[in-house]
């Protein structure tokens, strides 16, 4: 099933001497439970792209449908309403609210959703045990490491069960093990819960993990690739 | 969720919330301590006013006013006060008999208001008789026979009534108040000394004494080198009802102090027995009637019933006798609301500051809940919030603090006594009771929440101006 398709978006800021073409033409089609990867060296119109899927930033011209909803046409205050429903977020960093536990952290979206307590109390304790951190609940973020911060993040992402979650560089600031455990728990949950995940990284591992690999240069997609299958990809 | 949000962000940088709430607490207390005193000082001075001077109603004969005309004198008296007694809210009544004239004595003369009062009746309506200074007399408690006159103190002052010297008991209380033999070697020329001229015995003490020694004993020495004759007379002289200059001896009843060096300095009370014999008014005749409600928020209704009953003759309100004291209290709440506003709005500019530095500082933070799905009218409360929430604490404190000071100070009052004498010749008193009105609480709380919301508006504007996509990509 689609989730998400872009046709022919281009992005194009207007410098100080020389307009710059930061998303050339893309045209993408993503299914549910895809776990793609955007490579692409610096430059290349990774973090555009990203920021253009999740309606952070408008593009000049094309479409971008989101359930049969063009963010092009949506106004601000729609977009924010939009992004909250559909998407989830993983950042590089700075992802949490730092006077939060990481239970109201990821309770945080679900209250501006509105739902009931009793619904956000047992999705939360879900995604909490998903995620290995049912014992640090009532942690703040700065009592928490780098990766314990990132899972947090990915639970918050995912807990009003958008129609993907962007990850843009979500193992930058992470070491090794950290990321490799943040990994293996995103890619459980992109089985379990059957979510696309849509990476923006530089980072072999996450490349390696995805079932899919768009690389970028000079805002184009150079290629598109299928990677591992899901069956290969499981660690 | 934002309420809680906005709550914790407040505690997030404490040292400065604590900075912007003390400034906050320390401005309200100014504010409302500040609006407490001039409240006392107003109030103060309208009570000593309706107790001591005018009372609440006055009845005279139409123009008597203009000018004070003896010939315009209401008759009938007695059958006047009874029907105005019948009235509903009226208290008690009295009469006066007012004739100008001059005081004398053998050094000084000044003119003065002479006014006739009947002693029982006049307590009733005025609270005079409890202004008579301890050991100067007795308010006319003793019939003697004679002539007796209750003037003020600065009226004897004025008069040479007064003397001033250091005897044998001020030396005692001077030693028994720590002063040592060398301060009263240095006083000693002067001992047993009687001044006249209060002016002239202060400024021979101080060239006697250090500053320190003038800061600490002089006081006590000008207070208690204070002394008078009870046996001391004057002569009132003033023109009878048929215009003839009459000339009486009359004797000090007493010295009165109510705060206020221009009354007390021109106005003179005579038993109405005495000044009737001297002046020749009928029996039944007196220039005023002075009425006392029992309730000054009923005065303008009393009023209108008497001026209704009593269409010949000229009814007057304490408002309408001093209307620029029914100006003060009458604008005053409005002045208050000004000052207020005035703090408010310089303690704004911090607040304002403050929040600037929040939205600088969390830039990407807002970036980072704009682009999960916060929406701009929850970012404009979150920071409206903290605004409001430093501000209300910041207030709440500074009003208990101002609360906790005025209670202890509208017991045991402020004292002022440095500017006294300007004070009195104003017509206020030097020792200040603060008063409040809770309600001007309420007021103080809404104008502080309207200063958090107003403070946050720019700071929360910028917030709302950020492009998510930048702010996450802010270092």
């Amino acid at each position: 099933m689609k989730v998400l398709e872009l046709k022919d978006v281009h992005k194009i800021y207007d410098g100080s001497e020389v307009p710059v073409h930061a998303v050339n033409g893309v045209s993408l089609v993503f299914q549910e439970a895809e776990f793609a990867a955007i490579v692409g060296p610096s430059g290349s119109g990774k973090t555009t792209l990203l920021n253009l899927i999740g309606g952070l930033d408008k593009p000049t011209s094309g479409e971008i449908i989101i359930d049969n909803t063009n963010l092009a046409k949506l106004k601000s205050s729609e977009l924010i309403d939009f992004r909250m429903r559909n998407i989830g977020f993983v950042f590089q960093a700075y992802n949490l609210i730092p006077v939060l536990t990481a239970k109201e952290n990821i309770e945080f979206i679900m209250s501006l959703q509105k739902w009931s307590r009793k619904e956000r109390d047992a999705r939360t304790f879900e995604l909490l045990k998903a995620v290995g951190l049912n014992d640090r609940k009532n942690s703040r973020p700065s009592k928490l490491s780098g990766g314990q911060q990132q899972r947090v993040a990915v639970a918050r992402a995912l807990a009003s069960r958008p129609k993907f979650i962007l990850a843009d560089e979500p193992t930058a600031n992470l070491d090794s093990k950290s990321a490799a455990n943040l990994l293996e728990i995103m890619q459980k949950l992109n089985r379990e819960e059957k979510i696309t995940f849509i990476f923006s990284t530089h980072d072999a591992r996450v490349v390696k993990m995805a079932l899919r690999v768009i690389t970028l240069e000079d805002g184009k997609v150079i290629s598109d690739e299928a990677g591992k299958t899901p069956e290969q990809n499981m660690i | 969720m934002i309420w809680r949000i906005a709550w914790k962000n407040v505690w997030r940088s404490r040292l400065r919330s604590i900075v912007v709430i003390s400034s906050v607490a320390v401005g309200i207390f100014a504010g409302v301590f500040s609006v407490a005193i001039m409240t006392g000082a107003i109030n103060q001075r309208v009570d000593a006013a309706l107790n001591e001077e005018i009372s609440d109603i006055q009845v005279t004969v139409k123009g008597f006013r203009i000018n004070d005309d003896p010939a315009l004198i209401i008759n009938n008296s007695e059958k006047l006060m009874a029907e105005i007694q019948k009235t509903p809210g009226v208290e008690a009544v009295c009469r006066r008999l007012i004739l100008h004239g001059m005081a004398n004595t053998a050094t000084a003369s000044t003119g003065v208001q002479i006014v006739g009062i009947d002693p029982e009746n006049e307590k009733k309506v005025f609270s005079m008789y409890k202004k008579v200074m301890e050991g100067t007399g007795d308010y006319f408690e003793k019939e003697t026979g004679s002539n007796l006159v209750l003037i003020g103190q600065d009226l004897a002052k004025e008069l040479d009534i007064i003397r001033y010297s250091i005897d044998s008991t001020l030396v005692a209380d001077l030693k028994a108040g720590g002063a040592s033999e060398e301060i009263i070697t240095k006083l000693s020329s002067i001992i047993g000394l009687r001044f006249s001229s209060e002016a002239l015995f202060v400024k021979k003490v101080k060239s006697m004494l250090s500053g320190d020694e003038e800061n600490k004993y002089g006081p006590i020495i000008i207070k208690k080198a204070w002394s008078y004759s009870k046996n001391s007379r004057l002569i009132l002289t003033f023109l009878d009802k048929d215009d003839n200059q009459v000339e009486a001896v009359f004797r000090l009843a007493g010295l009165y102090d109510i705060k206020n060096s221009v009354f007390e300095k021109s106005v003179v009370f005579v038993k109405n027995d005495n000044l009737k014999k001297l002046s020749g008014f009928p029996v039944d005749s007196y220039h005023q009637l002075i009425v006392k409600i029992d309730d000054i928020n009923n005065t303008d209704k009393i009023t209108a019933s008497l001026k209704k009953l009593l269409p010949d003759y000229d009814v007057l309100n304490w408002k309408e006798i001093q209307p620029d004291l029914a100006m003060m209290t009458g604008m005053v709440h409005l002045f208050y609301g000004i000052f207020m506003v005035i703090i408010l709005a310089a303690l704004a500019f911090g607040i304002v500051n403050t929040m600037l530095m929040v939205v600088l500082e969390r830039t990407k933070e807002l970036g980072m809940l704009t682009a999960i799905g916060m929406n701009k009218k929850k970012v404009f409360s979150m920071i409206m919030l903290e605004s409001v929430f430093m501000s209300l604490i910041g207030g709440i404190i500074g009003m208990i603090i101002s609360w906790v000071v005025i209670i202890f100070t509208s017991e045991n009052g402020i004292n002022f006594s440095k500017y006294a004498e300007g004070f009195e010749a104003l017509g206020y008193s030097a020792h200040i009771y603060p008063q409040i009105d809770p309600l001007f609480f309420l007021e103080v709380a809404a104008l502080i929440i309207l200063t958090g919301i107003l403070s946050s508006v720019y700071p929360a504007r910028k917030a709302l101006r950020l492009d998510p996509a930048e702010a996450l990509r802010t270092e």
